[in-house]
């Protein structure tokens, strides 16, 4: 373990005034009350096409023995224990000893690349060409707590930035009427551990992902309180304004009493924009239909996957949606009926998102990311469910300029632990990075004395991803 | 260079060279052949590993003294010994498992080289300007001169004098100040002063009669004694100890998924709300914090402090116990570098630190201080005396009720038992055999990681609730009636002791503090930084713990520790001006800010030391000077632009930004409702007390604290950030808890005067007052343009439909029903939904789920494809669950009615009870009978405290898909659990409710109507809305954020 290359800014301000680029950059430092003098210098950036993730985060941990990572001998061997071979793991359940549980999946090659992938995914399989599925994932949480929290922010703790917040502090936004970082959840449960999932940790307020609702309003506190009406908040601000103007007006050097009157008139303006990001009448029924917005159990993941590329096109740095919020993807038992209900729901919308991206030419910028915070064992638990695994499982990336249609890395024979090109979620974070153009080890942030990265001093981006010709800067 | 390590030098160019050579010739002779030979080797072979870009095993190779210290594996090299140095046997590769560099053995020639150059002594030479010189412990010359780990120097205040200066500080300041040609400000006004004190001091606004009292005050000395009373009021600790909740990373909560409410933990932010207002000497409180167990144990006032130990977040059920309990050590070990010695320690755990003189070692000593550390969940906080008399009596109980107990336990054992194997198994063999293993022959480790496993086992077993879980109904049935029998001795119960959430050792003997390394493991005894002070410190333990941190405490508050004196001395400064001496309070390493007064930074911490370590006399000192003084309202000149913009060297007062608590006190404290009970457990954020005493859950924060920049507790935060965001703007404007106190004080307020008075502590200007009336001219004349629009009150004879004008109605209601209620209705359904939506017959409830403001309920009857079937009563609840999360809870009845059919419909709600009871009786149907359902429902409470009003036909926020689509006749809600002799099928014989609607009552103004062509229901007073509004904006001013 050992640190690596890094500048430190002379301090946080200058740093500010420097990171990112483009107007978005400039936007934030603007908000945090730092005066943008100079023109910001672009980070050293590699050749990225990449402007914007989305991440496709089923909650509860997906089985990847059933779905994407093909094993053979899990059903050679089913019944059995885990051979001696295999070192004994520690799992949340304690299920080390249980008999392996079998694959009851039909498994297909799919595409020019001949990718396996079980019938739990028959649209997404469709789409297998433009997967770059990953098989040597871990994480070091075991449990849900631990898991979600490092899959989003590298640590099992809270406290640190949420991988969100690091995309948009080094990109900024591209459109200064929405937040940079949006969060949409699949049903009013909360994810495990609550907001921090996505917070700015000990980074500013300002790098926080902001929660959307995918019906009513988008954005707490973005409806005017009741019997105000948009005219009255008008006089509101103008009064505010002329009010904070008179006051600023002899204390220049107090740059952030400024940005707070702007904040405000952002915060208007948000009012104004949010609900027609969400607003989905100009959406063709084609288009609802391609996203599985006809059929009941597809209708609310579609939804919010069609609300994603619309956030994309808006200029949203960073979307996440989360599919079972509150661990409904875990399945300790009875996983045949759980997963089937989970990966139904969300196969046809993440399907019509990549065509839909396609067609609009979008895939390339965007960054799709599928995953969970961890997978599951080949061990069985209580008879019919599976254990969390955080040792081996898969993520798949498409777009963004990932080199699709190949697996990445494997497993094991039985699934259990990544033996080949092992990506910990500190590699996967600097990996995103990587194909967001930002060289992690250069996107630092200082607190208390110590020069912060996603990956603490950790992870290696894995550049494979992006296929020949892409490798390096 | 020392001249000792010249000697085998001198033999090589003896050996080599003529044998008449000066010194300076043999270190020309020297440095050449480090240039030319050995540089090249190093700069080719190992620099792209291990220099100042990359360091690889912790080692660099750019210069001796970084060869000295070496690594992960130890040093480098030894000078004159090349067959006991490391690179030379990493270069042979000798150890298949070290080889350097990695990916080619090197030339022998080259190997010869270095061989050759340690054997001399491994000469270094460079220019005189750069030289750096290793000392003892491997330390550069250059690190222990660094001028934080110098010993606080006794200084003299300058003789600075003229009459701006009022005290020593100002001297110093005066100075430095003096040199870079930057003048004073003028002093502040009295009105500055006094928002400036009161804010700072008490973190509240002046009162309108203490501003008052203090502008026009005639005496002398009037500030001194404002300082002196505001200091001595408790006010002042509830302020200040929030300074130290933020270091110490306080929290209410485990932090963690289930993010279980830690109840027990208050007590100890009393303990430093006292402390403060006690003026206890900072020696006593950092020992009391870190040993209050080994210091006082009898003493709950004490012990209380060691929950400071307990902080670090926890999950419940995290199989891997040693796993959490390493998270443990590290976040204690990291906390007590950064908040007592200002250094951040994170770095050493892995590797020497790379830019200060910390030793990976000296992590793991700071560390072993910690190890003996055991969460105890046995003790209680009361006296010994206390707890004598609770435990004479609770053998009293415990004799009387001994037969009853051992029948309830036979019949529970066996379903408790299997719950606990069924966890226990889940853990890892070795900690099994530690849960089994008696308390008295466990070691500390054992003790530490088997109690670990034993709280979640206890949850397990708590689990385990055999009115429910006990598998025959006999046995349940045989439960409950010795459980009445039981109840029978209640009077002989002594009321439970309040828990301690406190820490102590495991034990006399510490468990192993083991530094991991490529050598393998090495045990570390507890130390101090080794460049500060290498002994090993003086341990005494006790019959129960190792002593350790109380060795510990002893050195951090030795009156000659350089460390920790400054540190706390630069953190009130830091409080008190916004910006410390040192600007990065909990990192005074050379990753930190440089000082930029460290004479005064000496002449205070020496001052404070000798007079005792009180806070309170340094605040006097501080506050009492023209530095702190001066006025905020000044712009740069010219000079000040140049040399000094972010005002350093303090050419004015710092402007401010209120913090969070600051703010949501300030509001409260304008609106008249800021309720100043203190001390005891913590209320919800949206109550009216000092946000000191609000609830701190580390998931589920107060949303207006967290947008002004609250710290959520999971770190030491030695500085608040200050931020501007779109969603900060967005609550202020759109939330309900400013517009609450908005509407408080406007309906409190005569005219302008008073609006500014209150908010601002003054009146307005000319200019301002314009603005605002022509503010308020406007809004009331277009509220009253509005006014004839409001809907016709009158009941429609369709009853309630969506789309239509009469599609909910909202009841004005003072009181609430609480969680002990019953509803009442006449109604008749016409239509469920075609799908899965509800029809909502009434609420309490806007149907989220995700805040406070969202506690409530709604009756709802299913539609055609629900799963609880179509045409099922059912309730929907959200309120606080035990752990003191949000939580939510469909309760169903399982009774479908029909639509068409006029029903009498009684739901009853019991949080005590644990039910909802739900009564139906068809009156279109002469005789039928009356169905009933009681079901169970969980430990949901505070229902009634969301920010929504009850809502007939719909719920508080117009959803189509939530409509009542038919006639509710008559509704009333009854607070309590209505008798049965209390209800009637007649509605016009309701006699009593918090309200009661009849559709054929005249119009109300108790009820409004809304609908598909109305608003939100607009108030009443055009006058009283425009106020409210002008409120909030002041309230969001700049002006009021703002101590400028």
């Amino acid at each position: 373990m050992s640190c690596h290359r890094y500048d430190l800014p002379a301090s946080r301000r200058d740093f500010l005034q420097t990171a990112g680029g483009g107007f978005g950059a400039v936007a934030l430092a603007a908000l945090m009350g730092e005066q943008a003098q100079a023109a910001p210098v672009r980070l050293p950036q590699r050749m990225a096409r990449t402007k914007s993730v989305i991440f496709l985060f089923m909650e509860g941990g997906p089985s990847h023995l059933d779905t994407f990572d093909y094993k053979p001998l899990l059903n050679k061997l089913a019944g059995q224990s885990l051979p001696a071979s295999f070192k004994t793991p520690l799992t949340a359940a304690g299920e080390a000893k249980s008999p392996l549980l079998e694959c009851k999946r039909t498994w297909k090659q799919h595409g020019q690349g001949g990718l396996w992938i079980s019938d739990w995914f028959p649209q997404v399989a469709g789409h297998a060409d433009d997967l770059a599925v990953i098989r040597s994932c871990a994480s070091s949480g075991i449990n849900h707590a631990g898991g979600v929290c490092s899959m989003n922010t590298g640590s099992l703790f809270g406290g640190r930035p949420s991988l969100g917040a690091w995309a948009s502090y080094g990109l900024g936004t591209e459109n200064r009427n929405l937040p940079a970082f949006v969060v949409i959840k699949d049903s009013e449960a909360s994810v495990v551990n609550g907001v921090r999932n996505w917070g700015n940790g000990f980074m500013p307020a300002v790098y926080q992902g902001v929660e959307f609702h995918s019906d009513g309003t988008p954005i707490k506190y973005l409806d005017n309180p009741k019997g105000v009406d948009r005219r009255e908040q008008r006089d509101k601000l103008d009064l505010l304004g002329a009010l904070d103007r008179d006051f600023n007006a002899n204390r220049a050097s107090n740059t952030e009493l400024d940005a707070r009157i702007q904040g405000f008139e952002l915060a208007y303006q948000m009012q104004a924009e949010a609900p027609g990001a969400v607003d989905l009448s100009g959406e063709t029924e084609l288009t609802k239909k391609l996203y599985g917005m006809d059929h009941a159990a597809t209708a609310t993941f579609g939804r919010n996957c069609l609300l994603a590329r619309r956030l994309v096109e808006s200029g949203v740095r960073f979307v996440q949606l989360y599919s079972g919020a509150g661990s409904k993807w875990d399945s300790h038992n009875g996983i045949e009926a759980k997963h089937s209900q989970l990966c139904h729901s969300v196969d046809k919308p993440i399907a019509g998102l990549l065509t839909d991206l396609k067609s609009r030419g979008l895939l390339e910028e965007t960054l799709v990311i599928w995953g969970g915070e961890f997978g599951r064992t080949p061990m069985s638990e209580k008879g019919d469910g599976r254990d969390h695994n955080p040792t081996g499982f898969t993520m798949w990336m498409a777009g963004g300029g990932v080199h699709g249609g190949q697996t990445y890395g494997s497993t094991d024979d039985l699934g259990l632990y990544a033996v080949e090109d092992r990506l910990h979620v500190h590699d996967i974070h600097s990996t995103i990075l990587h194909l967001l153009g930002i060289d992690h080890t250069r996107l630092i942030y200082p607190h208390m004395g110590r020069p912060e990265r996603i990956d603490q001093n950790e992870g290696h981006p894995f550049t494979k991803l992006l296929g020949a010709g892409f490798t390096q800067s | 260079m020392n001249p000792p390590r010249l000697t085998p030098l001198l033999l090589w160019i003896a050996a080599t060279a003529t044998p008449a050579l000066a010194v300076d010739d043999v270190q020309r002779a020297a440095a050449a052949f480090f240039e030319n030979e050995v540089r090249p080797v190093l700069v080719k072979r190992c620099h792209e590993c291990h220099s100042n870009t990359k360091q690889k095993g912790g080692l660099r190779v750019d210069h001796i003294g970084y060869l000295k210290t070496g690594g992960d594996t130890g040093p480098a090299l030894v000078p004159g010994k090349p067959e006991e140095s490391a690179l030379i046997e990493a270069v042979h590769y000798a150890n298949a498992d070290f080889q350097m560099p990695p990916k080619q053995k090197l030339p022998d020639a080259e190997i010869a080289i270095l061989e050759q150059w340690i054997k001399m002594g491994a000469p270094w030479p460079e220019d005189a300007s750069k030289q750096v010189v290793v000392t003892e412990g491997g330390f550069t010359e250059e690190q222990r001169n660094y001028w934080f780990f110098q010993p606080v120097a006794k200084v003299s205040p300058p003789q600075v004098g003229g009459r701006w200066v009022r005290n020593d500080i100002d001297r110093f300041i005066e100075q430095k100040r003096a040199a870079l040609k930057l003048t004073p400000a003028a002093e502040a006004d009295r009105h500055e002063l006094v928002r400036r004190v009161y804010f700072d001091l008490h973190g509240l606004p002046p009162t309108q009669n203490q501003i008052d009292t203090f502008v026009n005050a005639k005496e002398p000395l009037v500030y001194e004694k404002l300082v002196d009373e505001l200091l001595a009021s408790p006010r002042y600790g509830e302020r200040w100890a929030q300074h130290w909740l933020d270091l110490v990373r306080y929290a209410e909560s485990d932090g963690y998924n289930q993010d279980a409410y830690r109840s027990f933990v208050w007590p100890y932010r009393d303990y430093v709300i006292q402390s403060f207002n006690d003026d206890k000497p900072y020696d006593h409180f950092v020992r009391e914090q870190l040993a209050g167990d080994e210091i006082a144990p009898d003493d709950p006032k004490v012990m209380i402090a060691t929950a400071f130990l307990r902080h670090p977040v926890y999950e419940y059920n995290l199989r891997d116990v040693r796993g959490q309990w390493d998270l443990i050590l590290t976040d204690l070990t990291d906390t007590a570098g950064e908040l007592f010695l200002g250094l951040s320690m994170g770095c050493a755990r892995c590797h020497n630190h790379k830019f200060d003189p910390i030793l990976q070692k000296d992590y793991y000593r700071l560390r072993a201080f910690f190890t003996p550390v055991h969460w105890r969940d046995d003790l209680k906080l009361v006296t010994p005396a206390e707890k004598q008399a609770f435990d004479e009596q609770q053998a009293k109980w415990e004799a009387a009720t001994a037969a009853i107990r051992t029948k309830m336990d036979a019949l529970t054992k066996p379903g408790i038992d299997r719950v606990v194997e069924t966890w226990r198994v889940s853990f890892s063999e070795d900690l099994q055999a530690m849960t089994f293993k008696p308390a008295d022959q466990r070691d500390a480790l054992e003790k530490q990681l088997g109690g670990l496993c034993e709280r979640q086992l206890e949850f397990a077993r708590a689990s385990f609730d055999p009115t429910k879980n006990l598998k025959t109904d006999q046995a349940k049935a045989e439960y409950k009636a010795l459980k009445e029998e039981l109840n029978q001795f209640q009077h002989l119960k002594p009321k439970p002791l309040p828990e301690a959430f406190v820490a102590t050792d495991a034990g006399p003997a510490a468990p192993a503090n083991l530094l991991s390394t490529r050598k393998g493991d090495q045990e570390i005894a507890p130390g101090f930084l080794a460049i500060v002070d290498p002994n090993p410190p003086k341990i005494t333990p006790t019959t129960t713990s190792t002593g350790r941190r109380t060795a510990l405490a002893d050195w951090i508050t030795r009156p000659d520790n350089q460390l920790s004196t400054r540190v706390i001395v630069n953190r009130v400064w830091q409080y008190h001006f916004g910006r410390g001496m040192v600007a990065s309070a909990s990192e005074f390493g050379t990753l930190g800010e440089k000082p930029s007064h460290p004479e005064l930074l000496d002449f205070l911490t020496a001052k404070f030391v000798a007079g005792g370590w009180h806070l309170k006399a340094l605040h006097r000192e501080i506050m009492l000077s023209a530095t702190y003084r001066q006025t905020a309202r000044r712009e740069p000149d010219a000079t000040a632009a140049k040399v000094d913009p972010s005002n350093v060297y303090l050419w004015r007062f710092n402007p401010r930004r209120l913090d969070a608590e600051q703010v949501r006190d300030a509001m409260l404290a304008v609106s008249g409702e800021l309720d100043l009970t203190a001390g005891g457990p913590s209320g919800d954020g949206n109550g009216t007390r000092r946000s000191v005493y609000t609830r701190k859950k580390r998931n589920s924060p107060n949303d207006l604290l967290l947008a002004l920049d609250m710290p959520a507790g999971f770190t030491s935060i030695a500085e608040r950030q200050s931020t501007t965001t779109p969603t900060q703007a967005l609550q202020l404007l759109n939330g309900d808890w400013l517009l609450a106190r908005a509407r408080k004080l406007a309906s409190q307020v005569k005219g302008l005067d008073d609006v500014w008075l209150a908010v601002l502590g003054r009146r307005p200007t000319d200019q301002e007052r314009a603005t605002a009336e022509a503010f308020l001219k406007k809004r009331i004349g277009m509220a009253e343009a509005a006014l004839p629009a409001t809907a016709e009150n009158a009941a429609p004879a369709t009853g309630f439909h969506f789309n239509s004008p009469h599609e909910r109605l909202l009841v004005r209601s003072n009181e609430k029903e609480g969680d002990e209620f019953t509803v009442e209705a006449n109604v008749k359904l016409d239509s469920v939904d075609v799908n899965a939506e509800l029809r909502t017959l009434v609420s309490h409830w806007d149907g989220g789920k995700a805040s406070l403001e969202s506690f409530g309920w709604s009756i709802d009857v299913t539609g055609q494809k629900s799963r609880y079937k179509p045409r099922n009563i059912l309730m929907q609840l959200v309120g606080e669950d035990e752990n003191a999360n949000i939580g939510y809870q469909v309760v169903a009845s399982d009774i479908h009615i029909e639509v068409g059919r006029r029903y009498h419909l009684v739901v009853r709600v019991s949080s005590t009870r644990h039910s909802v009871t739900f009564t139906v009786r068809d009156l279109d149907t002469p005789g039928a009978a009356v169905q009933s359902a009681v079901v169970p429902l969980d430990g949901l409470s505070n229902l009634s405290r969301g920010a929504s009003p009850v809502i007939l036909g719909g719920l508080n926020k117009r959803t189509p898909t939530r409509q009542w689509d038919g006639q509710i006749e008559a509704l009333r809600i009854v607070a309590g659990h209505a008798d049965d002799s209390a209800l009637n099928t007649d509605a016009e014989k309701w006699n009593a409710g918090l309200f009661i609607w009849r559709a054929a009552d005249p119009p109300n103004s108790q009820f409004t109507w809304s609908g598909a062509d109305t608003g939100a229901p607009q108030e009443n007073d055009p006058l009283l809305k425009a106020m409210t509004g002008l409120c909030q904006v002041l309230l969001s001013s700049n002006q009021f954020f703002y101590l400028h």
